[in-house]
């Protein structure tokens, strides 16, 4: 039962002497972020934004430079990673190789002084939580598991001791696709079931979709936004995170907004009063979703995109037409039945879910907020 | 393994490129077998036969004369020596055990450190800092180190006096104790190379995972890094023992008492007597001195010189059987990464 909140982290790294780097790299730049008991929340962004020293400085694996961090409201910016009862599971598994399954798991009861029969009593209890099969994995060399067997191992050692936070650092990137998926869900399961307050770090969208309840979006050391799928994909703080969620990302094509009537390329659409009016005149940058545009068959108020590629999802009966209008690429949600051989199609975008940005910035100037589904 | 990629090998261009590769490593095996060959060769040679010009390849009438020493050794000892010969080798066991027991420990703790405790400035002229010392030979700082022993730890032939008085700081003395063996080798930079790049092959994550299971850095070195490192361990140790039981030079310089002197001087001594046998003829060597004459009596010259060698080299060699496994694995993994 804990919360997590860290207030203005700062974090540096300092090149070592000789480093080809002279200045201090930026790892955290004034991180605030509030993680309620019980929560589930996914970093996403980049490699190299931060996300991995963020999860490092929640744990205590990396000191900060400014800021604290608080346990619900305890402050812990300088107690050590021993104490503070945290839980991680790593990317490369990070198993003891000189242990097995089972003393992997044991080595938190030996150096913590505790009794053998709650030593025990827990592995029994990890054991029926971790499902079936899991014994066999205890007796065995860590060398001799497999990839999905060692992450099992993984997370078990993590949850054995009760931690106050779960810490994952993309605990199912090195595993292969289709194990990628049953671990993704088992890991779900597992945290439905505990209701621990968790950081899931990834640098895959859907994983961070699928496991936050809320996701923050890093860049460079920064939050860029923090909320539910929703927030972010339909009110996107900015360019960056507008661009970074949903497959295939938002179209950007750069237009100029003049009298109501947004010139783009060499076509001309009139743009609702409603949203008209909240936009400034001149250069800007207009996102629309895959999803927001409708084919239609006239070529007068439609854009032309000039169709390149047209990839299909079976599953999802349905295919993304890709092309380019006015030099920005644009991705187009079709019918599976698109016809392959179409080489331009006219496109209306949906004006409710239309986003506009600045066009030399990345501020966003209108979003269109998420739609009431229900 | 094979040294070419196996495809085009039959290419006759890549056929004598391997045909040569494989007569050049076949005689760097050969050369590195010659030494050893005439050493056992020549210690089943008669005396006479062992200084004869030009040597023969084969003793033309083996005898075990040499190999007598192995049973008789103490009594030769016993005219050369002012010290039983076991007292010898009890020396050499505490000197060498002696800077096992330091240098591994601290060598390896110092690795360890430099390669996952210390990060950001610091890191990298500590680390140049500690292999500094493989920039000098040995030979460069013999009279410093020399000098440090006498009035630990000042390198002066005088120790200096405390600023502002007349009296001089303390010092300690570890000349001619074994401390003076014994202490000047507890960090051995090599070694610190050989550990550091194995603990860089450790993954960061082990250590975090460790730490978040609430180990104190120290239980995490003996409990999780320490059964990893076996191989390196058995590495170092080894070469450390061979390098110790083998000092000659150091222990010349630091040692004067003949209690507490290692072996290899007091083989040095007895294998003087022995080439001093050999290359002056019997009368003079008898007229000479009255040490040497039991050597020439039992037919001993440099064929006992070999045996003697040979014997200084088994300890090292039995060593090495034991930690074979781990040179070889040791070896391989810093091969790989």
């Amino acid at each position: 039962m804990t919360s997590v909140t860290l207030e203005n982290i700062v974090k540096h790294y300092v090149p070592p002497i000789g480093a080809a780097e002279t200045h201090p790299v930026s790892g955290l730049d004034r991180v605030n972020i509030r993680i309620e008991d019980g929560e589930t929340i996914s970093v996403v962004g980049p490699s190299g934004c931060g996300k991995s020293t963020f999860l490092k400085v929640v744990a205590g694996l990396e000191s900060t430079d400014e800021g604290k961090i608080f346990y619900n409201k305890v402050d812990v910016t300088n107690i050590t990673p021993q104490a503070r009862g945290v839980g991680m599971v790593f990317q490369d598994y990070a198993l003891y190789p000189s242990k097995e399954g089972e003393d992997n798991l044991g080595y938190y009861f030996e150096v913590r002084k505790k009794t053998e029969e709650e030593k025990q009593q827990r592995l029994r209890e990890t054991a029926e939580l971790m499902g079936i099969g899991f014994d066999l994995l205890m007796g065995r060399q860590v060398d001799t598991l497999s990839g999905g067997e060692k992450q099992r191992v993984g997370i078990a050692r993590c949850i054995v001791r009760e931690p106050n936070v779960f810490l994952m650092d993309e605990p199912i990137s090195n595993l292969d696709a289709k194990l990628r998926e049953r671990t993704r869900t088992e890991i779900k399961r597992l945290l439905k079931k505990f209701s621990i307050t968790t950081i899931y770090v990834t640098h895959d969208q859907q994983e961070a979709i699928f496991m936050g309840d809320r996701i923050a979006v890093m860049r460079s050391g920064r939050i860029e936004q923090f909320g539910t799928f929703d927030d972010l994909y339909y009110s996107p703080a900015n360019l960056f995170v507008a661009t970074l969620i949903g497959t295939p990302p938002m179209s950007v094509i750069p237009v100029t907004l003049q009298n109501g009537i947004l010139q783009i390329a060499d076509a001309s659409l009139t743009v609702p009063a409603e949203v008209a009016e909240k936009l400034p005149e001149g250069a800007l940058r207009f996102g629309v979703r895959p999803e927001a545009w409708s084919v239609v068959n006239e070529p007068s108020s439609a854009l032309t995109m000039s169709v390149a590629r047209v990839e299909r999802l079976y599953t999802e009966r349905a295919a993304f037409a890709s092309g380019q209008i006015g030099g920005a690429s644009v991705n187009v949600l079709v019918p599976l039945d698109f016809p392959a051989e179409a080489k331009e199609i006219f496109l209306q975008p949906d004006w409710t879910q239309a986003s506009f940005f600045a066009a030399d910035s990345e501020t966003a100037l209108h979003t269109p907020g998420a739609p009431e589904l229900f | 393994m094979s040294l070419f990629p196996s495809v085009g090998r039959k290419q006759p261009r890549l056929r004598l490129a391997w045909t040569a590769v494989v007569f050049i490593l076949w005689l760097g095996v050969f050369m590195h077998l010659v030494p050893f060959y005439i050493m056992i060769s020549t210690s089943i040679k008669p005396a006479v036969e062992a200084m004869s010009m030009p040597p023969t390849l084969w003793p033309k009438e083996p005898t075990l004369v040499g190999w007598s020493l192995i049973w008789n050794i103490s009594d030769i000892a016993k005219s050369l020596l002012a010290q039983p010969l076991s007292r010898y080798f009890l020396n050499s066991l505490v000197m060498t055990f002696g800077v096992i027991l330091l240098s591994i420990p601290v060598t390896s703790l110092a690795a360890y450190a430099s390669s996952k405790l210390i990060k950001g400035k610091v890191a990298r002229p500590l680390f140049i800092f500690f292999i500094g010392t493989l920039m000098l030979p040995g030979i460069v700082t013999l009279i410093p180190s020399f000098l440090l022993t006498r009035n630990f730890p000042f390198p002066l032939p005088v120790p200096p006096n405390i600023p502002g008085t007349d009296i001089a700081f303390p010092t300690w003395r570890i000349w001619n104790t074994y401390w003076a063996v014994i202490l000047p080798a507890g960090f051995s930079a090599g070694n610190f190379l050989l550990f550091k790049g194995f603990f860089d092959g450790i993954p960061d994550s082990i250590i975090n995972a460790a730490r978040v299971d609430g180990g104190s850095e120290f239980n995490i070195f003996r409990r999780i890094i320490l059964p990893m490192s076996i191989p390196v361990y058995a590495v170092t140790t080894y070469f450390t023992f061979g390098g110790v039981w083998d000092s000659y030079l150091w222990p010349l310089v630091v040692i004067q008492d003949s209690k507490i002197a290692p072996l290899t001087l007091a083989i040095r001594r007895i294998a003087d007597a022995f080439s001093y046998a050999g290359t002056t003829n019997t009368m003079t060597a008898i007229g000479a001195s009255s040490s040497i004459s039991p050597l020439i009596e039992q037919g001993l010259s440099w064929n006992g010189l070999m045996v003697l060698g040979l014997l200084q080299a088994i300890p090292v060699f039995i060593f090495f059987i034991l930690a074979r496994e781990y040179l070889l694995k040791g070896v391989r993994i810093q091969g790989l990464k």
